[in-house]
């Protein structure tokens, strides 16, 4: 039957002709809707506009800072009080957590070889990789009816249910199968709304998320915010043949109706990329809010990063302090006969002082390099093992 | 204990010098006496205990209301933003950014108006009031009045759960949601919405199981019976009436009509011009019912949402012989996969008002100061119109020469409209709505109530007559069988017509010429559709 989605008792027909109906669309919203609504585009755009006010959405922009924009304008403009489900791809990216350090996290040496870009989304957790062949749910609710194992059982029902894949959910609320990691989560909480997300690793690039998530300077680096806790991870489709992007994604829609009481009527509503989506204000300040240094490094929080090098001439320790990604301080200790550079390493330290970590080497193209003239021998391998450890991070 | 501070300030009052040192705000803040309030990280559920401050987006002596951002924290994979719960100024942060808070303990202390902090202490030890309040006045700005009331219920002191935000929090329970409920919640089979009502009514879900929904589930119904059939429990309903700041507190309140409302009373008043004859029966649906698995296995592919996964190009087409036109492109949001009744019924009803023109015709608009006599337009096709309601309103687009079209492209153009009109703002243009409209209007009410009869209403411009679809169901019909019955799918039709033009006879005829083809659905295969 075809269904009307509000009730009303009444039954009234045009009461005024059509034309004279249209000119008189309410502008204010009946019901609790978006009120971030922009009006500056005209009414009946070519494509669907889009609306915070549904229930079920699936992104088919493959771009992470449109979908982590979108899912976080979704998550700011719905009614706090409805439940949303929010599915999306991404193209290759590495995606950090809210308060991890992208230095001990990402192998960024080896994702700029690869062409992957790296992003810090809004919700905690650890670091995860991202390509075509994993798949983002993201679950929003309201704050008081939030709870993070409900939604993960959603998921687990879409998965044994509807796809046949046997999936279990372990204590720090993953999917795993036999004790491998099919998924991650992380969850975001404010005053009203919360949600849960996390991706499935249906057939993603297993060998390029090793490369690109084992930074090698994690050993060297004490960061006081989350490190991601490393486990062996497994693609669904090792387990099931059939399964794709489109079967998990039905499946949890499925299962996100029957869960959350989803009107019948409530359609899925598709996303593009596209001048409508990107032309709302909060999307694309968000998209541009993701590149910016600010957001990318100055939010790491305080780590410690400790480097040394044996010369021929002797040790050279370095230990370095950051916060925001901002160098506050970098002692260097000199033994074992290296003790005459000690003044020169000194000099090191002032100069490094409030610099940007990781990006030191725009600066030394840019200045002097403090050292004095006349000790270039051993100042080459000095500043080989200083570029290595400062610039060759990045 | 405030009153013997307050005195100790008021004495205070008479050297001057004490009373530099107990106020630190500016001069303008003589009269109003500050209170320092510990703001402590409450309880943000789900077993947490304790969490690193991130960053803080506050620094000492900055003022600050209420639902301000303060910090965000993170715990475990959770990232959180704490806003402020009162108005006032930020006197210290106990917490550095970087390091663990406990729940529990201070994460900030917030200098309050000592009239803010009087009311704090004397509420329930749950909820400060002035902060639920605010955030139910907000609230109410962007949501419907019905949802202010679970923010209200919850406001009320009770065993429930204390608010995430309450900085008086002490002791937290292990159990994820309601510690106050007993009884191992997490494993109870009910739908999260089921959950939260029941949380809110106080209701114990484990008592309940198993359920009376499938596979035992807890429905809202049991929730709801349960309810009643428990009156000894004090309920936090909204019987009790709330203090300040609800319009249902037992005033009365003006309201304006919005402009759909308006649009409806100036319509409904030109409407009562129209004498309006009622006509209710009910349609045997089994015979469409059984042909309906047909239909839908042979739904033409362009009708079809595009399939998952690519199949492969079938072993023998017909276009092998000569290429076939490519289908007509449907947009995505006239694609479905189920058929349903209305665009039979709807195709149906063009069939007999094929054989009953009247039903074909409309008033000719005339200017309400003519004197000639009223003609009426007869159409050679049918054109019908549905009631659509939406977010944004009531519409009424139509569906042009039903006659001409497929029960499988009328479904299309159904599932196409019901999309535009979902669309805020409305997508629907004049070519779905034209000024003309259709001369007979159909209301499918069956998708949202179980009506038994209705008497829809007819408005001047509409057609001749309106016809409101109840809810199908199966009945036993003892006239049919051999004496004992049979079990027969039902559904309520109930008509309005315009008795300035229709006559009750014809309307009656009319109706049983529809019936004719919806219980015999057979007889579409000889008109060739």
């Amino acid at each position: 039957m075809f269904c009307l989605d509000i009730l009303r008792l009444y039954h009234i027909l045009s009461y005024f002709s059509a034309s004279t109906r249209l000119a008189t669309l309410p502008m204010h919203h009946l019901r609790g809707l978006s009120k971030c609504y922009p009006r500056s585009y005209r009414r009946y755009t070519t494509g669907p506009s889009l609306s915070p006010s549904h229930s079920i959405y699936v992104s088919k922009s493959t771009n992470p800072y449109f979908n982590l924009s979108l899912e976080d304008w979704l998550f700011r403009h719905k009614n706090p009080q409805e439940p949303l489900l929010l599915l999306y791809r991404n193209s290759p990216c590495v995606v950090i957590g809210r308060n991890q350090n992208p230095w001990a996290e990402v192998n960024l040496s080896e994702a700029r070889a690869r062409d992957i870009p790296w992003l810090r989304r809004r919700s905690g957790g650890g670091a995860v990789y991202h390509d075509l062949g994993n798949t983002n749910f993201s679950i929003h609710t309201s704050r008081t009816s939030f709870d993070r194992r409900q939604t993960a059982r959603t998921i687990q029902e879409a998965l044994r249910h509807y796809c046949d894949i046997p999936v279990s959910v372990n204590d720090r609320n993953d999917f795993v199968i036999e004790n491998r990691k099919v998924s991650g989560s992380a969850y975001k909480i404010v005053n009203n709304r919360a949600y849960h997300h996390g991706t499935m690793l249906i057939d993603s690039k297993l060998e390029s998320l090793g490369k690109v998530l084992s930074s090698p300077r994690r050993g060297m680096m004490k960061t006081k915010g989350v490190e991601s806790v490393r486990s062996p991870v497994v693609n669904l489709r090792e387990y099931s043949g059939d399964i794709t992007h489109d079967k998990f994604v039905n499946g949890v829609i499925r299962a996100f109706r029957l869960d959350y009481d989803i009107d019948v009527d409530e359609e899925v509503q598709y996303v593009e990329e596209n001048s409508t989506s990107t032309g709302i204000e909060y999307i694309h300040r968000g998209m541009e809010e993701l590149k910016t240094w600010d957001w990318q490094y100055g939010q790491t929080p305080e780590f410690t990063y400790t480097f040394q090098q044996t010369f021929d001439l002797g040790t050279i320790s370095a230990e370095l302090r950051s916060k925001h990604g901002v160098i506050l301080e970098c002692a260097f200790a000199c033994t074992d006969g290296a003790e005459k550079y000690s003044e020169n390493m000194q000099r090191w330290s002032e100069w490094l002082k409030g610099r940007r970590f990781g990006f030191v080497g725009e600066d030394v193209s840019k200045e002097r390099l403090p050292w004095k003239q006349g000790e270039l021998a051993t100042h080459g391998e000095l500043g080989e093992w200083l570029h290595h450890s400062l610039v060759e991070i990045m | 204990m405030l009153r013997a501070r307050a005195l100790h300030r008021f004495v205070g009052l008479r050297g001057r010098s004490t009373l530099i040192s107990h106020f630190h705000t500016s001069c303008t803040c003589w009269s109003a006496r500050k209170i320092s309030k510990t703001f402590k990280l409450a309880d943000i559920g789900e077993g947490i205990t304790e969490c690193e401050v991130i960053r803080w987006s506050v620094q000492p002596a900055a003022t600050i209301q209420a639902f301000d951002a303060l910090c965000e924290v993170q715990s475990d994979k959770a990232s959180v933003e704490i806003t402020s719960p009162f108005d006032g100024v930020v006197k210290e942060l106990l917490v550095k950014e970087g390091e663990v808070a406990k729940v529990g303990s201070g994460l900030c202390i917030i200098e309050v108006d000592e009239e803010v902090a009087a009311e704090l202490e004397e509420s329930s030890p749950t909820t400060p009031p002035p902060h639920q309040e605010q955030e139910a006045a907000r609230r109410g700005e962007s949501t419907p009045p019905s949802q202010v009331e679970p923010e209200h219920t919850q406001k009320l002191p009770r065993k429930g759960n204390p608010h995430p935000l309450d900085p008086n929090v002490q002791e937290r329970s292990d159990t994820l949601n309601s510690p106050v409920l007993g009884g191992n919640q997490a494993n109870v089979f009910a739908a999260p919405s089921v959950r939260h009502f029941a949380r809110h009514k106080g209701v114990d879900l484990s008592k309940l199981a198993p359920g009376s929904g499938k596979s035992g589930r807890i429905t809202k119904e049991d929730v709801e019976n349960h309810l009643s059939g428990n009156r000894a429990a004090p309920q936090p309903s909204s019987s009790k009436p709330c203090p300040e700041g609800n319009a249902d507190a037992g005033q009365d309140v003006l309201v304006e009509l919005g402009r759909t409302r308006y649009g409806m009373w100036k319509a409904m008043v030109k409407s009562l011009e129209i004498p309006h004859f009622g006509y209710s029966t009910s349609l045997d649906l089994t015979s469409l019912h059984e042909m309906l698995p047909t239909l839908n296995s042979h739904i033409p592919s362009h009708y079809l949402p595009p399939p998952s996964t690519p199949q492969a190009p079938p072993a023998v087409s017909p276009s092998s012989f000569y290429a076939l036109p490519p289908p007509p492109q449907t947009p995505s949001s006239g694609q479905y996969s189920k058929l349903t009744y209305l665009p039979i019924l709807l195709k149906t009803l063009s069939k007999a008002m094929a054989e009953w023109p009247i039903f074909r015709s409309s008033i000719t608009p005339t200017s309400e100061f003519s004197s000639d006599k009223p003609t009426l337009t007869l159409r050679p096709n049918a054109d019908i119109s549905v009631a659509l309601s939406t977010p944004t309103g009531l519409y009424t687009p139509t569906l042009q020469r039903v006659n001409t079209h497929s029960v499988y492209s009328l479904a299309s153009q159904l599932k196409h409209i019901s999309h535009l009109g979902r669309q805020t703002p409305c997508a629907l243009t004049p070519a779905e709505m034209p000024k003309r409209g259709g001369t007979v209007t159909v209301s499918n009410i069956g998708g949202i109530g179980d009506g038994e009869g209705a008497s829809p209403v007819l408005v001047p411009g509409a057609g001749v007559a309106i016809v409101a679809i109840g809810r199908a169901k199966w009945v036993w019909d003892v006239n049919r069988g051999d004496g004992s019955g049979e079990r027969r799918l039902k559904v309520s039709v109930s008509w309005s017509a315009d008795h300035r033009v229709v006559e009750g006879a014809e309307l009656v005829a009319f109706v049983e010429s529809w019936r004719s083809w919806v219980e015999n659905p057979q007889r579409l295969i000889a008109e060739g559709v």
